[in-house]
């Protein structure tokens, strides 16, 4: 289960977010900062309410109803050119 | 036994600055806290680039301080036991037309006038460093002993080793109020503390924990927005700016389309070690409006274009932004405060805190330790506002 990955972007697995999250006592962006899960090319938005819910459950940390880690525009990856345009 | 909620020093914010000087007055031996409103770096510090750099610095004291923050970074490389993706490469300035080149030559001899490694560059020398650049850059200028590093990494680092000194970290506390009666009372979302010094390192929101003890502190917050390229090919190996920065951030006079100057548009790309790479960037005083303003972001992606034409097909798969810590001379605040004495100011970096945080937590250090400082403290003094007031 702890090889499972959770940011395919990135490629970070369960294990690596458990020891940083122990090691650390640390909220879901810290946990981001330190492990790039969630900072890839889909901008978190596949693997963020995983990470938050790690995070819950290991701290203890309750889900608030505002969003822990937040989601930065473009809605999806736009190239230069177009953004330019 | 040492008391968890009392200490010799307290410093008040968690950004680099704050930990820099957390590092190195821990590392003196002296009992030492740090009390951050949120997580470590959450604020400037993790919404910025990673330049150490003077190729951006006015050159004299401004360039010399960059320097010696620059040794000090070396020697942390070695220091410190969590990796902070340190490279040092060199960066480059690029130059729009002929008239920026004649200044580039200007300032090259100045800088190497004042012993600064300094090298102007031509047309084919820019081509070499990317095969992405326009064709008609008339050329520019390399200073040898600029780096990179990833900020963020960096505050954890600096705050893993001051803990093995000692140091007491309370994130998460935000401070309400401060008074001083003998020590320094410091009021918190997490209880009380008290100290017999106080560092004031909150940057952009050091004016609110001067105002909690009557100390106006002239900073204001000058917004920037960053883009986030995704991974894709490598661009180029060292940072990038263009030379038109630096007449925006000294607030010079110079040739540009209305909207770059508006939005005080400059480029900036930075390549960064998990192989994306960050373009830059912009400077408005819009207060603390953390929102992305999509008109800045079409003109900072057009000046990148003007100098990377080949990166159109190039995705950018973020935006952010962050505050700046302004002050009218571009020079931070490093000083002890007189009308309140042990009361320390350590910020006003605006586009600098990267580049200078290591020598600001030595010289508080120093100035704590009442060692002789590393370099002259004098144009840093938190007073030279209030004579300036009275000159003009």
């Amino acid at each position: 289960m702890d090889k499972v990955i959770i940011c395919r972007c990135e490629e970070v697995d369960l294990e690596e977010i458990k020891e940083t999250i122990s090691k650390y006592q640390c909220s879901a962006r810290e946990i981001k900062l330190r492990t790039r899960a969630g900072m890839g090319y889909c901008g978190g938005r596949t693997c963020r309410p995983a990470l938050n819910a790690i995070v819950a459950e290991i701290s203890g940390e309750k889900l608030r109803h505002e969003i822990p880690l937040k989601i930065q525009p473009p809605i999806r990856p736009v190239s230069l050119g177009k953004i330019g345009g | 036994m040492t008391n968890k909620n009392h200490a010799e020093v307290a410093i008040i914010g968690g950004g680099i600055v704050g930990c820099a000087i957390a590092y190195y007055v821990s590392k003196a031996g002296i009992d030492c806290m740090l009390i951050e409103k949120g997580d470590l770096a959450s604020g400037t510090s993790s919404r910025c680039d990673g330049n150490i750099s003077i190729v951006d610095k006015d050159p004299g004291f401004d360039s010399l301080m960059s320097l010696a923050s620059q040794e000090l970074t070396a020697e942390l490389e070695k220091d410190l036991n969590l990796p902070f993706e340190y490279r040092s490469l060199g960066s480059i300035l690029v130059c729009d037309n002929d008239a920026e080149m004649e200044v580039a030559k200007q300032w090259v001899n100045i800088q190497n006038q004042a012993g600064l490694k300094f090298k102007l560059l031509d047309r084919t020398d820019i081509r070499q460093e990317s095969p992405y650049f326009a064709d008609d850059i008339p050329g520019g200028l390399e200073c040898e002993t600029d780096s990179l590093i990833n900020p963020y990494l960096f505050c954890y680092s600096l705050i893993d080793k001051a803990k093995q000194y000692g140091l007491k970290l309370h994130t998460r506390a935000e401070v309400k109020l401060v008074s001083k009666k003998g020590d320094f009372l410091i009021e918190t979302t997490k209880g009380n503390f008290t100290a017999k010094k106080i560092v004031n390192a909150a940057g952009v929101w050091s004016p609110f924990i001067g105002k909690m003890l009557d100390i106006e502190i002239p900073i204001k917050p000058r917004k920037g927005h960053i883009m986030v390229g995704g991974r894709q090919k490598p661009i180029i190996m060292r940072n990038v700016m263009e030379f038109g920065y630096l007449m925006n951030k000294f607030q010079r006079e110079r040739i540009a389309d209305s909207k770059t100057l508006k939005h005080g548009v400059a480029l900036v790309l930075e390549p960064t070690e998990s192989q994306n790479f960050l373009i830059g960037s912009s400077r408005q005083f819009v207060g603390f409006d953390a929102r992305i303003d999509y008109d800045v972001v079409q003109t900072m992606a057009r000046r990148a274009l003007r100098f990377f034409p080949k990166l159109d097909d190039f995705n950018m798969i973020r935006t952010y932004t962050g505050f700046r810590p302004w002050t009218e001379d571009h020079l931070p605040i490093i000083s002890e405060v007189e009308e309140v004495p042990g009361f320390y100011i350590a910020a006003g970096h605006e586009g600098d805190g990267i580049s200078l945080a290591t020598i600001t937590g030595k010289l508080i250090e120093e100035m704590i330790t009442e060692k002789e400082t590393t370099i002259s403290i004098e144009p840093l003094r938190y007073d030279r506002f209030n004579k300036n007031a009275v000159t003009m």
